[in-house]
């Protein structure tokens, strides 16, 4: 007894110090500067997950470095709609009135929230607010943000085809929704331009465009790696989240044992992601979504004042919204000079790349 | 009567040392994270209980995770430990939401078909581990967990072959209100929360789930398998059956929880995901002592730290990792509670032995 309570004494002066401490802190003058207050909602995964959530927030931070945002995310207990509000509703008491959330599972969420909260703004990326049935609104407080994925793959599909110049190249999607859709279609684009145009030989079987049905099962995504490789295949185009993660992971065995096989990543510049030697990478090239720059961009704008509230606004080559990264390690510098012009031609307008399926495989 | 009290008093004090425990352990994250752990506390609670709409979201939130508690709970009475909640939640929610979606039926009728579907897919979702536990004698971890992976899979199937939103990629399409457990007058009465009629049956259920394992014979002869199989078998108990049925009602009450998840709580149920509600059900029973009404508490202190977590992440300066962390923290203590009671119970020899010592000099005196 007496043990114990020296151990609950010794326990409450810890505490009682530690407060104490904290208090003080508390005490030193601040300066208050009035800074825009950004709140993000995070999708299902983690903010360092080399994809939306993590672009979406080093936008934010981007804006943050120059001191004009203080911001803040959240992590949602589940993903169903009354989640996502519920967070939504966290920042917005919490003073957090300009709001970004990334990915289509925020559609619903948002269409509640806009009118909930009309005095709040939204920036929905990938996403259009809409009631479950597609009677799509965007509210005036509301941004939302497409990105041309087929601009993204089909530029993707040429830098591959004209490093590779002849071989064989395979697709493994996430889950099969339009984002994931409009990359594959777009890099089958890519390599057909090249062979047509530009004197390459890289073909793509439909046996090898598998979608694996989640963006979170690595084991799966090695696998199915492991699998197209076996079969000759020599570059493997991922936009499947931690699926992709898994084929780089195989692919990154492979070439430790010399093997030659590359994966083209999505989303961001994943070269860092796919490095298994010194500063050797697997990475071939990167189908980019500047997500980053949009959350950064639409920051800016309400900054200035001029929100663009109630619009549907899309990145693509004429706003320098999607590519492939700037640099590109394991690309010849012809290669990415040739790739530059086809972006110029894409952005021109002489090259329409399909957001559709058309005659294109899956 | 007197002989039960001191035990319930004993159990009570026991979750509460584990509660507090817990507390005390988060708070030391928050220190160590820079923040002030008695702030942090205030926006948890506040975040969970500060007006209508948040109490509402709080008991909406805690609703699944009284009957995946219930679920859990009555198996372990049973001494069978059902992690398959997850599965039997999914199963349960799937066939409630394709009647929901496919029969026209006024609102009381067609909710109840929901909620009899929602039973007999996760009755179905129990009833194969429990058969496979009793005939062959396969663990039911094991047959639980497949099971769990087995409904996430067909769920992955089913709704985008058969219940897919035309624009909703990876939803089914949206409940109508009609076989929405919501309703408005209760929306309306809490300021336009989530709690639904999924509350009001778990509370229900609760009550009869502690009256079947309390006051029936069915339920003396389940926690009898628990207790000892074989003094059960040689008692001439149906252990097997009682196996099988065990398993059967834990599914049952799960999968009722996958109604109050997707049709009341969401508007719709979700492919790619295997709900935590599931495995937070074991920390709420272990943490409610595997007694339904000890699961009900338990479970809307569950639901006020995941309601108020993303207030207290809003208001401070605790980065919502933390939150997760003191969340599994005060389950991790849940968990551990056994070395609590065996704290206290060396607590108690020894005051106990104390008195005896103190009143055997008295006894010896008086003798003399």
């Amino acid at each position: 007894m007496k043990k114990a309570l020296i151990v609950l004494f010794a326990l409450a002066l810890v505490f009682g110090g530690l407060v104490s401490c904290k208090k003080k802190a508390a005490e030193a003058p601040e300066v208050t500067v009035e800074k825009l207050k950004v709140g993000m909602v995070t999708d299902a995964g983690t903010i360092d997950d080399k994809s939306f959530n993590q672009g979406t927030w080093e936008g934010i931070l981007r804006a943050s470095a120059e001191g004009t945002v203080s911001e803040k995310y959240l992590k949602p207990t589940g993903t169903t709609e009354a989640d996502y509000v519920k967070e939504i509703g966290n920042l917005y008491d919490a003073g957090y009135k300009f709001i970004v959330t990334p990915g289509f599972k925020f559609e619903t969420a948002i269409f509640a929230a806009q009118t909930k909260y009309p005095d709040a703004r939204f920036v929905l990326i990938d996403g259009i607010p809409h009631p479950g049935d597609w009677n799509a609104v965007v509210g005036d407080n509301t941004v939302s943000i497409f990105f041309a994925e087929h601009e993204s793959g089909f530029l993707a599909g040429v830098a591959t085809a004209l490093q590779l110049g002849e071989g064989e190249a395979g697709f493994i999607g996430g889950m099969e929704i339009p984002p994931v859709q409009k990359f594959n279609w777009g890099f089958q684009q890519g390599l057909a331009y090249a062979n047509d145009n530009l004197d390459t030989n890289v073909l793509i079987k439909a046996e090898n465009i598998i979608y694996q049905g989640t963006f979170s099962e690595v084991a799966a995504g090695q696998q199915l790696g492991a699998g197209m490789f076996d079969k000759g295949v020599d570059v493997i185009f991922c936009a499947a989240g931690g699926v992709g993660l898994g084929a780089i992971n195989e692919a990154k065995a492979r070439a430790k044992k010399n093997e030659d096989v590359w994966i083209v990543g999505v989303d961001v510049d994943q070269y860092a992601h796919g490095i298994y030697e010194g500063d050797k990478s697997i990475i071939l090239t990167s189908a980019m979504k500047y997500i980053d720059v949009a959350a950064y961009d639409m920051i800016q704008a309400e900054i200035e004042g001029n929100f663009p509230g109630g619009q549907i606004l899309t990145m693509d080559s004429t706003n320098a919204g999607v590519g492939i990264p700037p640099g590109n390690p394991n690309l010849d510098s012809s290669v990415e000079n040739k790739v530059a012009d086809v972006f110029n031609l894409v952005k021109s307008g002489s090259i329409v790349v399909s957001a559709e399926q058309g005659n294109l495989v899956k | 009567m007197k002989l039960k009290l001191p035990h319930m008093h004993r159990t009570m004090t026991v979750h509460l040392i584990a509660v507090f425990l817990g507390l005390a352990a988060g708070a030391v994250f928050m220190i160590s994270t820079g923040n002030n752990p008695f702030a942090g506390y205030a926006y948890l609670f506040k975040g969970a209980l500060m007006n209508y709409e948040r109490i509402g979201n709080t008991l909406a939130t805690a609703t699944p995770l009284i009957f995946t508690g219930l679920s859990v709970a009555f198996a372990f009475n049973t001494g069978l430990f059902n992690i398959g909640a997850s599965g039997q939640l999914l199963a349960g929610g799937l066939c409630a939401t394709a009647v929901g979606l496919t029969v026209v039926l006024p609102k009381p009728l067609l909710l109840l078909l929901m909620l009899l579907a929602a039973i007999v897919g996760g009755g179905l979702w129990g009833f194969i581990p429990g058969f496979l536990k009793a005939l062959f004698n396969v663990h039911e971890v094991v047959a639980t967990i497949m099971m769990n992976w087995i409904a996430y899979w067909v769920v992955n199937y089913t709704v985008p072959a058969y219940f897919k939103g035309e624009f909703l990629e990876t939803e089914s399409r949206k409940i109508p209100d009609i076989a929405s457990l919501r309703v408005p007058w209760l929306t309306e009465l809490l300021d336009g929360s989530y709690l639904n009629l999924g509350f009001f049956i778990a509370i229900f259920v609760s009550l009869v789930i502690w009256v079947i394992l309390k006051k029936t014979v069915l339920g003396y002869e389940l926690k009898a398998a628990g207790f000892n199989r074989h003094a059960a078998e040689y008692a001439g108990m149906k252990v097997n059956r009682n196996i099988v049925l065990s398993m059967t009602i834990a599914g049952a009450l799960a999968g009722i929880g996958g109604l109050s998840l997707y049709a009341g709580y969401a508007v719709n149920i979700q492919i790619g995901i295997l709900p935590n509600q599931g495995f937070d059900g074991i920390a709420v029973s272990l943490l409610g002592a595997n007694s339904p009404i000890g699961v009900l508490f338990t479970a809307l202190f569950f639901g006020i730290l995941h309601s108020g977590k993303g207030f207290m992440n809003a208001m401070t300066e605790i980065p919502p990792e933390i939150g997760e962390t003191i969340i599994a923290i005060l389950i991790y203590f849940a968990a551990t509670k056994i070395l609590i009671e065996r704290f206290l119970d060396k607590m108690n020899t020894r005051f106990v032995n104390r008195i005896s010592v103190q009143t055997g000099e008295v006894i010896e005196k008086g003798g003399n």
